[in-house]
């Protein structure tokens, strides 16, 4: 098929559409960065999300779980080795996007016959000293993509700039505390859940607008039948270890 | 490590060492094992306490080779995670990477199977290491007897959680109760600590931080008095033992500030002649 540009071309769209159509009605995840640390959070339904994958790395991904959690392996395995092999402070995100995730995720896409990866990957590091905090986003097809303050994955490109677009209004990061990091997240989770709903058609008109109360009425149908997840990157950790989940108790008292 | 070949290792770090082609016991070329008399830095006194809150757990700071002191200022008390401390005696080298692998074991297993490891599985963890290290031990360079403490946290509230378990060369575990010492001058204080245990007017698990950090100085205290690789208090240089707690809310390094007053509350800062 190979000799046959166009028709490689083709299959590759092909390609791209069922994997998109697979992962529009995913559970957006949502990056952000507040006075002390970094938050992921999603709402899901028991399917556990947001992982601790290095002392100062988080993953979430979405799409699926079987996809997720070869993906999840793959980029746990290889930091700890890292970390063991030299120090937990050589690991480093962009070294484990770039030379290890990014390839994989495209070999896999553009092998047309064999199995491509439904997943969207969003990774967060915390910085250092001389590191500046970074989100990395990882497309099925191995696109790169890197953000400072924020970032977000969602069903399509659409439903990620819209959610964008929203938290980049937002004040700034160093203001802001942990509650007020959850509130924005689950507001910018409420565009992209509600989004990923539509047609793709109805997306782009102006009457789409949704405002703060739609927001809280989606965010608290969602969290009847599913719940919050939340993972923090935080600095005040004593020890190497900078991450944990949110617990319950948490997330209820920062939204109260 | 591509896609293709990985493996699903359950948690085990060891088995993803391997797999990574990282040489995990360190062997000796033949002709060394008959040459075992090389001498290799050791010898040392840690001692671990069940106190109220916890379990305290400290270690002298000297690294001997035979007669010469190396280090004034060796860290043998190594904390694993936020609720386990390992101190060691025996060669520092093993000891440094058996701690580590010890320390990345736990993460990977927690960061992999997305649980803590149980307590049973930590303490079989370190007796594995220690398995695996007999050759070294057998030889008489690289032997390395433990003591681990960790803190329970399936303990019930009303309960001290803090638990000691020490080691044989050949990696069985054994819990000891109220206390723990290892290293060559752990002779000199064992009788002193089954007598505290027993006989004491304050029994060691009811004593409050203070008295059991007391208590532990005064033991080291008497160590170094025997034991020339056991190294006291220096006084000029400031170097105090290292002293760990380990309690409930996670493990916690003694400061210098702490230690001298614990020191002067001790009544070990006027030198005394030996006898």
């Amino acid at each position: 098929m190979r000799d046959e540009p166009y028709r490689w071309i083709e299959a590759i769209q092909d390609r791209r559409d069922y994997i998109e159509d697979q992962l529009r009605v995913g559970s957006p995840v949502v990056g952000l960065t507040y006075n002390e640390g970094m938050v992921l959070l999603t709402i899901g339904r028991g399917q556990r999300k947001i992982f601790e994958v290095h002392d100062r790395i988080a993953l979430s991904a979405i799409g699926h779980p079987a996809d997720i959690e070869r993906l999840r392996m793959l980029v746990t395995d290889t930091a700890s080795v890292q970390g063991f092999q030299n120090a937990t402070e050589d690991v480093n995100l962009h070294r484990l996007t770039n030379f290890v995730l990014a390839h994989t995720f495209k070999q896999a896409f553009e092998s047309i016959v064999g199995e491509a990866y439904i997943i969207k990957m969003l990774l967060a590091e915390l910085g250092s000293a001389s590191e500046q905090n970074r989100f990395t986003g990882i497309n099925y097809d191995g696109n790169v993509r890197t953000d400072a303050a924020f970032s977000v994955i969602g069903g399509t490109e659409a439903i990620e700039t819209r959610m964008q677009n929203y938290l980049a209004t937002a004040s700034e990061a160093a203001d802001r505390g942990l509650a007020e990091a959850l509130q924005l997240g689950l507001e910018a989770w409420a565009i992209g859940k509600e989004l990923s709903s539509r047609e793709p058609e109805d997306m782009e008109s102006e009457d789409t607008e949704i405002d703060t109360q739609q927001m809280h009425e989606i965010i608290s149908l969602a969290r009847e039948d599913g719940e919050i997840e939340a993972g923090v990157l935080e600095t005040t950790q004593s020890g190497t270890s900078k991450f944990r989940l949110l617990n319950t108790h948490e997330i209820e008292t920062a939204l109260s | 490590m591509s896609i293709k070949n990985t493996i699903n290792h359950k948690g085990d770090f060891l088995s993803l060492l391997q797999h990574a082609n990282y040489p995990l016991q360190i062997g000796l070329p033949s002709e060394t094992q008959h040459h075992a008399d090389i001498e290799i830095a050791h010898s040392t006194t840690v001692v671990a306490v069940r106190y109220r809150d916890g379990v305290m757990i400290a270690g002298d700071r000297r690294a001997t080779a035979g007669t010469a002191v190396i280090y004034d200022r060796a860290e043998k008390v190594l904390q694993i995670d936020k609720h386990s401390v390992l101190a060691i005696s025996g060669s520092p080298a093993i000891a440094y990477e058996i701690a580590r692998m010890l320390e990345h074991s736990f993460q990977y297993f927690r960061r992999s199977q997305l649980q803590e490891l149980s307590l049973e599985g930590k303490l079989r963890m370190l007796s594995r290491l220690i398995r695996d290290n007999l050759a070294m031990a057998l030889q008489g360079i690289g032997g390395v007897i433990p003591i681990f403490a960790l803190y329970d946290l399936e303990a019930p509230e009303a309960e001290n959680g803090g638990k000691i378990f020490f080691y044989d060369a050949l990696g069985a575990h054994f819990e000891n109760v109220n206390f723990a010492t290892t290293g060559s001058g752990s002779i000199w204080i064992r009788g002193v600590l089954r007598y505290l245990s027993r006989f004491g007017e304050t029994p060691l698990p009811e004593m409050d931080e203070r008295q059991a950090t007391i208590t532990i100085l005064r033991l080291l205290d008497t160590a170094s008095e025997y034991d020339a690789a056991t190294s006291g208090y220096n006084a000029r240089a400031q170097i105090f033992p290292t002293i760990k707690t380990v309690t409930r809310t996670g493990v916690e390094t003694l400061s210098d500030e702490n230690l001298t007053e614990s020191y002067a509350e001790a009544q070990l800062d006027h030198s005394e002649a030996h006898n």
